[in-house]
């Protein structure tokens, strides 16, 4: 099937359950119960967005979040930000090791806890944009928007590892 | 009520305790909970989910009353819907509506997947005792952590590998100089006597200032100069002795430590590989291996060297003069403030430059031997341009520490020199006032002994950057030794042969817990069964035959061969029963003949001339000009695809298993040489338990039960004909490439007329 791409103002959406939505084309045909998700979940938050049907498969692919209606956009990023939801760190509050596992106590935009990294090359990644992603020992991920916002104490933990 | 020993994976909170015992009255009990770590806003918190034969009761503070509870007879469907940062246990309602029952984290995903396939098998009529096994099942692998360092145990009340006889990091370097230990001594000793005579010369010359020389005593002065020249002889002969032990010495360790690390490499299991970049395994064998044995001859010999040094030197300055020696003690302090600031300075600096180093030596690792795919892409001058950036990174930290290195030896030796001048001007002074206490010749002397002082001084202010780079690379080396081994409980445990009954009973596997990627995996395979096992791509049909072969050992559920559970026999031997022939086979650097003999080290040529006969090998072989002897290339270069396999598949021949597996052999080949491989894999596979996972279905002609695997699940099994009158997927996959074979054929014949 021909992938088809589709630049804003095409569709008009209806959440359903959070997550998912039913997409009205401007043609008149109706796709329902389809799950929007980031083709760059990392890179691109606005750009190229797949609704994918109930059985996983592509229907199409929004090119960009800009181009679309505000009140639709404002429905979209919702389900876009109930799915891609993390946790964002604000603070360190402490970091310890043993036996080769890290455990950090983070303070978090949704509430304090305590995590364990299994292996710090790996489950941490610096980016150009001074973002670090995190992923634990349970594989749930964790986001610093920017490290230099934090605290000097949190960045002096963390920025050696980097 | 609650029952006491009710199955649950950590105590519930007070709070949560007082609704569930108000849900919970009479017989009405619950069989398993589960305590989640999110509140249903996705704030770290807490909710529940209590579980009993017929309804299932969600308590947390989303709920009108603290909690929710919904019968079976009217769910629809539940299931475990997994997000990018966490997931929800969401039920659909018999009226249409979706209630989400439950959020956490993924460490709460495998058991909470249990408690959906409970429900919804219960509701299929399954009886609750066999699925409360499987959620029990569940838990144990849930709760199976060790309960000191907190890690997750391979099974229940297993030993932690990671607890086991685990020291500090000191005293696992140390299993490493213990086969050196005489040679080290005697280096230790050998330096002890050329440390002695090197305080020599600065007595002598305290004598010949003030004795020798002006007393024009020139034959004691030739007995002097040739006492000072045997000194010397002593000195420098000794320590060219001691030079040649200690890198004798310092070569083993570093070999031994090489070999220690690639062989626990060769044990890692799959997990390790699937996390780790092998440029960065690369860098832990070559570079840290180096900086570490640098180290610890540092430690086990200037240290000791510079200590006697230095000890040897405040008595003997002590005896010439206190007060002069309490002087030249006064930059020591801030000499060892000054270090251990460097030490903090540098240490993350060094840790930094490691990981960029790993990233050059990944670039490294996967263009070099991907050479081909750049040049064919004309990507050399973007392959260069990353390369140069993360050197450039590199070089970025590594001039940050340099800075800070180049620095620091330079404040010292600053500090020390005052020190010098300190001695200097106190001595001069007394030399000048009162040269009865101090004579010229014992000031000279001294600060020759000052100056020799410092050497130690400066060499512990320097060891902690040293220090600070090795622990760097440790941290790293002690990641793969330190790292848990593929486990083999059934060691020794063989078996008298394999017939080759295989059983999957209730597996479940997720290579990371946001995505299941085997679920509820039940089927039986008799002896000499010829097993299809179809499905799109990402289907899961790897997976399982990674799961057979024990790549993977972290599953929920049992693997069953010959009705013993595959962890509890011998690895070695279980792997050697089982001819395993992949969609990519690889070849080693080695000739031909070698490559063969692979899976049986030390065959007869006859032997391997006949498995080569038997893959549909050895016409091939024999036409190349040096036949058996043919080196082969990195990775089989200079054989087609189709030769590859058919080594791939002699290699299996050759293991004479009980049990073989194709994973897609054939879906890289042309049609002539897939007949020349399936007639190899029909000679091959009769009398003997064979798992075909094929793409082209019509290489499953031989099959005589078909496994269809789609998104993780078994939704078919059974004979060809049993799956054919099915008409489900099956079905739908023949009639699709029948269709298609058919106007391939047609197209062909086209083109040939």
């Amino acid at each position: 099937m021909a992938r088809i791409f589709i630049d804003g103002n095409e569709i008009h959406l209806t959440v359903k359950d959070k997550i998912f939505c039913d997409v009205e084309f401007f043609t008149g045909e109706k796709l329902f119960n389809l799950e929007p998700r980031r083709l760059f979940p990392v890179s691109g938050h606005s750009e190229y967005i797949t609704f994918l049907d109930e059985n996983g498969e592509e229907r199409f692919i929004l090119r960009k979040l800009e181009n679309m209606e505000e009140n639709q956009r404002a429905l979209l990023l919702g389900c876009l930000e109930e799915y891609y939801r993390i946790p964002k760190i604000t603070r360190l509050i402490s970091r310890s090791e043993k036996h080769r596992i890290w455990l950090w106590n983070v303070e978090t935009d949704r509430g304090n806890y305590t995590f364990e990294i299994i292996n710090h090359i790996q489950s941490m990644k610096m980016f150009y944009d001074k973002r670090i992603l995190i992923k634990d020992g349970n594989d749930n991920r964790y986001e610093i928007p920017n490290i230099y916002d934090l605290d000097k104490r949190s960045q002096k933990l963390i920025l050696p590892d980097m | 009520m609650i029952p006491k020993s009710l199955l649950i994976n950590r105590p519930a909170s007070k709070k949560i305790l007082k609704v569930a015992e108000k849900q919970f009255k009479g017989n009405d009990k619950p069989l398993f909970a589960v305590i989640g770590d999110l509140e249903l806003d996705s704030s770290y918190g807490e909710g529940a989910v209590y579980v009993t034969e017929n309804r299932i009761v969600a308590i947390g503070e989303g709920f009108d009353g603290g909690f929710f509870s919904l019968d079976f007879a009217n769910i629809s469907k539940i299931s475990v819907k997994r997000m990018y940062g966490n997931a929800v246990l969401k039920a659909v309602t018999t009226g249409g509506s979706s209630v989400d029952l439950m959020r956490f984290t993924f460490a709460m995903a495998d058991i909470c997947d249990a408690a959906a396939d409970f429900i919804t098998k219960v509701k299929e009529g399954e009886s609750i005792e066999d699925r409360l096994a499987a959620v029990d099942n569940t838990f144990k692998n849930l709760r199976s952590f060790c309960p000191k360092c907190g890690r997750k145990l391979p099974s229940p009340n297993a030993d932690c590998l990671n607890c086991q006889g685990k020291g500090k990091m000191a005293s696992t370097l140390l299993r490493y100089i213990k086969p050196y230990t005489g040679k080290l001594i005697f280096c230790i000793f050998l330096s002890l006597v050329t440390t002695f005579a090197a305080l020599v010369p600065p007595y002598v010359t305290s004598l010949m200032v003030d004795s020798v020389i002006p007393g024009g005593d020139k034959k004691m002065l030739v007995a002097v100069i040739i006492f000072l020249l045997l000194i010397y002889v002593v000195q420098y002969g000794i320590g060219a002795l001691r030079a040649y032990h200690l890198r004798i010495a310092g070569d083993g360790i570093i070999a031994d430590l090489k070999k220690e690390i690639y062989k626990k490499a060769q044990y890692l299991p799959m997990k390790f590989y699937d996390k780790t970049s092998t440029g960065s395994v690369i860098n832990r064998v070559n570079s840290d291996t180096t900086v570490l044995q640098q180290f610890m001859l540092r430690i086990t010999q200037e240290a000791v060297v510079q200590l006697f040094t230095m000890i040897g030197i405040i008595v003997i300055m002590m005896c010439m003069n206190w007060k002069l020696t309490l002087l030249s003690l006064i930059p020591v302090p801030v000499v060892v403030c000054c270090s251990r600031y460097f030490g903090k300075k540098i240490g993350p600096l060094y840790r930094r430059i490691w990981r960029r180093g790993v990233a050059i030596s990944t670039i490294l690792s996967d263009t070099i031997p991907a050479i081909r795919i750049v040049k064919s892409f004309s990507s050399e001058e973007k392959a260069v341009k990353n390369f140069s950036r993360q050197v450039d990174d590199w070089l970025y930290e590594d001039k940050k520490a340099g800075k800070v290195a180049a620095i620091f030896p330079n404040v010292i030796t600053f500090l020390i020199t005052c020190g010098s001048v300190i001695i200097w001007f106190v001595g001069g002074n007394m030399v000048i006032d009162t040269p009865e206490k101090l004579s010229l010749g014992v000031l000279v002397s001294f600060i020759s002994y000052t100056s020799m002082f410092y050497n130690p001084v400066s060499f512990f202010a320097n060891l902690s950057d040293s220090y600070q780079n090795a622990l760097a690379s440790t941290e790293k080396i002690m990641d793969i030794i330190n790292a848990e081994p593929e486990h083999d409980f059934g060691k020794d445990n063989t078996l008298d042969m394999i017939k080759g009954k295989i059983e999957f009973r209730n597996v479940n596997f997720s290579f990371d817990r946001s995505k299941k990627v085997l679920n509820d995996i039940n089927f039986v395979i008799n002896p000499g069964d010829v097993v299809g096992i179809v499905g799109t791509t990402g289907s899961g049909k790897s997976t399982l035959i990674n799961l057979l072969m024990r790549f993977y050992d972290d599953y929920e559920g049992e693997i069953l061969v010959d009705d013993v559970n595959i962890k509890d026999i011998d690895m070695g031997y279980y792997r050697s029963q089982i001819g395993y022939v992949q969609q990519e086979p690889m070849m080693f650097r080695d000739t031909i003949f070698n490559n063969i003999a692979y899976s049986l080290p030390g065959a007869h040529p006859e032997q391997v001339l006949n498995a080569a006969d038997i893959a549909n090998a050895h016409g091939f072989i024999t036409r190349l000009p040096d036949a058996y002897d043919t080196m082969l290339g990195e990775r089989g270069v200079g054989l087609s695809g189709g030769e590859k396999q058919r080594l791939s598949i002699a290699r299996a021949v050759l293991k004479n298993p009980g049990v073989l597996i194709f994973d897609e052999a054939t879906s890289a080949v042309d049609s002539e040489t897939e007949k020349l491989i399936q007639d190899a894999i029909n000679r091959l596979i009769r009398g003997r338990t064979t798992l075909m996972i094929a793409h082209r279905l019509s290489t499953l002609r031989k099959a005589n039960k078909i496994i269809v695997v789609d998104k993780g699940n078994i939704i078919e099994f059974g004979t060809p004909e049993e799956l054919m009158a099915l008409k489900g997927k099956y079905y739908k996959l023949i009639n699709i490439q029948s269709m298609s074979e058919k106007v391939a054929a047609e197209k062909a014949a086209e083109n040939f007329e």
